[in-house]
C-alpha cells in the first residue's frame, strides 16, 4: 500500500482535535475514586436511570425506523416536487434548539396539546413520563437515522432493484430482499448514531420530562443539587458504559461485513 | 475577527458584577439589572436565578466567583455561609445579610384550572389531594417554596383539626416517602435525600418554584405555590391561604415555629440542612471571596434607593423598610449608611 503524505500542520491539527476530545473525558475518568465509583455503581437509582435511558433510546430508534425508513427509501429514489422541501423539513430538528424543540414538543404532546389530548383518551401521557422521554428523543435525532439511511439507499445500484422488477418483484420484495440488504450497514450505522444522539438529550427532554430522570437529568439534578462530588461519579460511569458499547457495536458491525 | 474587532473599539471593557438571585426575583431584579447598568454604564450585571438553597451552593460548593447573593429564605445565609470557610482561609463565606423583603405563599392558578370554581381556603388541601388535579410542587432540597409548602401542608393539620391533611396527599406520591411526626406543638418533615415521584403520581415536582409557572400557563398542572409577587407579576388566579398559613405574617412566628423540614441527606450534602417555619424574609450578602465587592455594594444600595424601592414595589414586592437584618456591624463601608434608619 502507498503510504499518503500529510502537511505537517494538518497532522498536528488533527492530534489536537482528538486530544480536546479525549482529554476531558480522561480527566473526569481519573477523577473519580474507586470507592466513589463502586457507591454509584450500586447507587439504585443510577442504574435505573442508565436502564430508562437506554430503554427509551432504543424505543425512540425503533420508532424512527418504523417511519424514518419509508421516509428515507422514499427520499432516496423519488424524485417528485417538493423534495428539497421535504429534505430541508427532515434536518429542521437539528438547527432548532433543544430547549426550543422541548417547548414545541410540550405544546403539542401536552395535557392541553392536540396530541396530547388525543392520546390521553387510550391513556397515553407524555409529560413526566417514559413516553415523553422518547418523544423528545426521537424528534432531535430523527434527522441523524434519515439521512444516514438515505444515503445509504442511495447507493445501491439502482439497475439491481429494476432487474428484480423486471423478474417479477413487487415494489415490497425488492425494498426488503434486494436495497435493505445492500443497504443495511448504514442504515445500522444511522440507527446507532441515533440512538446515541437520543441517549445524550438533554434540553428537549427535561422540558417534557423532568422525572423519570434520564441519566443527563440526573447527572445535571446531581450537579446543580448536590455539587461536582456527586455528579462526577455518574457522568465518569456513563462514560465507560457508554464507550464499552460503542467499541462493542463496531466490533459487531466489522466482523458481520468480514463474514458477509 | 469582526468580534475581536468590535470589542477593541469599545472604550472600556465593562465590569461584571455577578448576581445570583432566588427565582422568584427574577422580575423586579431584571428590572434592577435595567435600571443600574442605565445609572452606572461601566458595569455589567450577569444574573442568573434559582433556587434558593442551590443559589448559596454555587458560592459554597461549586465556588464560583460571585458578587451578590440573593436568597429567598434568609435563614440559608448564615446556616449555609456563615459555618463555612472559603476553603484555604479562616475567613466564612458571610457574616452579615440584610432582610430585605418578605412574601406570602399561596396558590396560583388559572380559570380553567380543574375546580376553579370550588377551590377555596377551607378545602384547597382537599381538592389539591384529588387524584385527577396536577399539583406543580417545587423541590425542597433545593428550593425554600420546596420545604415551605410542605410546612404548610403540616400546619393546615392544626388549622382545620385533621390529622391525615398532609399523607392525604403525599402519600403514594414519591417512590421514597416524605415523613410527617405530627406532635401538635412540634411538627417535623423529613426528606429523604432521593426524591422523585412516582409513574401515576399527580404531582409534578421541578427544582424550583419559578420552573412551575410555564407549566401551570400551558395547563400542564392545575395549581402551583408559588409567592404573592410572583402570581401577581404574571398575573395568575390567586388562593391566598390563612395568616396562619401562609408564612407571611411577622405577629405568628411562634406560630410557624412549630413546624420543620429536615432533609435527610446522608452522603452528598456537608451539613444536614434544618429549616424551621419563620415569616418569609428574603436575605441579601456579598460573599467574602466576591470578586467586585464595592460594585456589589452599589448594587445593594441601589436596591434600597428611592428608585430600587419604587422597582420592587411595581413588581408587588416591597423592601422591608428599614434596612434590617444580621451582622450589620459586619457590613461593608459604604453600606453602613443604610444602618441609620434602625
Amino acid at each position: 500500500m502507498k503510504k499518503t503524505h500529510f502537511p505537517v500542520g494538518f497532522v498536528i491539527a488533527a492530534s489536537l482535535m482528538i486530544l480536546f476530545i479525549i482529554l476531558p473525558i480522561i480527566i473526569t475518568l481519573l477523577s473519580v475514586s474507586a470507592e466513589q465509583m463502586l457507591r454509584t455503581i450500586t447507587d439504585k437509582d443510577v442504574a435505573r436511570s442508565i436502564g430508562l435511558t437506554f430503554l427509551a433510546g432504543a424505543i425512540s430508534t425503533a420508532m424512527g425506523m418504523l417511519t424514518g425508513l419509508p421516509l428515507a427509501y422514499i427520499l432516496a429514489r423519488g424524485s417528485f416536487r417538493g423534495k428539497s422541501l421535504l429534505l430541508g423539513i427532515v434536518d429542521l430538528p437539528l438547527i432548532i434548539p433543544h430547549t426550543a424543540a422541548g417547548i414545541a414538543l410540550l405544546l403539542v404532546f401536552g395535557r392541553q396539546g392536540m396530541l396530547g389530548q388525543a392520546f390521553a383518551q387510550v391513556g397515553l401521557f407524555f409529560m413526566d413520563r417514559l413516553a415523553g422521554v422518547v418523544v423528545g428523543m426521537m424528534f432531535v435525532s430523527l434527522p441523524l437515522l434519515v439521512n444516514a439511511s438515505r444515503d445509504a439507499f442511495a447507493s445501491v445500484n439502482v439497475e439491481l432493484e429494476q432487474s428484480a422488477r423486471v423478474d417479477g418483484a413487487n415494489a415490497w420484495q425488492v425494498f426488503w430482499q434486494i436495497t435493505l440488504p445492500m443497504a443495511w450497514r448504514g442504515v445500522l450505522s444511522g440507527a446507532v448514531t441515533m440512538w446515541a444522539r437520543g441517549i445524550s438529550e438533554f434540553g428537549a427532554v427535561v422540558i417534557l420530562a423532568y422525572s423519570p430522570k434520564i441519566i443527563p437529568v440526573l447527572i445535571y439534578e446531581r450537579f446543580q443539587g448536590f455539587g461536582l462530588s456527586s455528579a462526577t461519579p455518574i457522568a465518569a460511569i456513563l462514560l465507560v458504559v457508554v464507550l464499552f458499547l460503542f467499541a462493542l457495536l463496531r466490533w459487531l458491525a466489522s466482523s458481520l461485513e468480514k463474514n458477509s | 475577527m469582526t468580534l475581536l474587532g468590535s470589542a477593541a473599539c469599545t472604550p472600556k471593557a465593562k465590569t461584571p458584577l455577578v448576581v445570583f438571585a432566588a427565582g422568584s426575583l427574577i422580575q423586579p431584579f431584571d428590572d434592577l439589572e435595567k435600571a443600574f447598568e442605565a445609572k452606572y454604564p461601566d458595569l455589567d450585571i450577569l444574573a442568573e436565578y434559582h433556587g434558593s438553597i442551590q443559589v448559596i451552593r454555587h458560592v459554597t460548593e461549586l465556588h464560583e466567583a460571585i458578587d451578590v447573593v440573593a436568597s429567598a429564605d434568609q435563614a440559608l445565609i448564615p446556616m449555609l455561609m456563615y459555618d463555612v470557610n472559603i476553603p484555604g482561609t479562616e475567613q466564612p463565606y458571610s457574616d452579615w445579610y440584610l432582610s430585605f423583603a418578605s412574601n406570602h405563599l399561596a396558590l396560583a392558578y388559572k380559570p380553567g384550572s380543574k375546580y376553579a370554581d370550588e377551590i377555596n381556603q377551607d378545602n384547597w388541601y382537599e381538592v389539591l389531594s384529588r387524584p385527577d388535579v396536577k399539583v406543580g410542587l417545587s423541590d425542597p432540597r433545593f428550593d425554600a417554596v420546596g420545604y415551605r409548602q410542605l410546612m404548610t401542608f403540616a400546619m393546615a393539620q392544626n388549622e382545620y383539626g385533621k390529622e391525615t391533611i398532609f399523607n392525604d396527599f403525599i402519600d403514594g406520591q414519591f417512590t421514597h416517602r416524605i415523613r410527617l411526626v405530627d406532635m401538635g406543638d412540634l411538627q417535623i418533615i423529613r426528606i429523604p435525600e432521593l426524591l422523585e415521584t412516582t409513574r401515576e403520581s399527580h404531582i409534578m415536582m421541578r427544582g424550583s418554584s419559578v420552573a412551575l409557572i410555564s407549566l401551570l400557563e400551558a395547563g400542564e398542572i392545575d395549581y402551583a405555590f408559588e409567592y404573592e409577587s410572583v402570581i401577581k407579576q404574571h398575573s395568575f388566579e390567586m388562593l391566598r391561604l390563612p395568616d396562619s398559613l401562609n408564612l407571611g405574617n411577622p405577629d405568628l412566628e411562634e406560630q410557624y415555629a412549630r413546624a420543620t423540614v429536615k432533609l435527610d441527606f446522608r452522603r452528598f450534602a456537608s451539613v444536614d440542612p434544618i429549616f424551621k417555619g419563620e415569616q418569609i424574609k428574603y436575605g441579601i450578602t456579598i460573599p467574602s471571596n466576591a470578586p467586585h465587592p464595592e460594585e456589589a455594594a452599589l448594587f445593594i444600595q441601589f436596591l434600597y434607593s428611592p428608585e430600587g424601592q419604587a422597582i420592587m414595589q411595581e413588581n408587588a414586592h416591597p423592601l422591608l423598610l428599614p434596612p434590617r437584618g444580621d451582622g450589620l456591624a459586619n457590613l461593608p463601608e459604604s453600606l453602613q449608611g443604610l444602618r441609620q434608619g434602625q
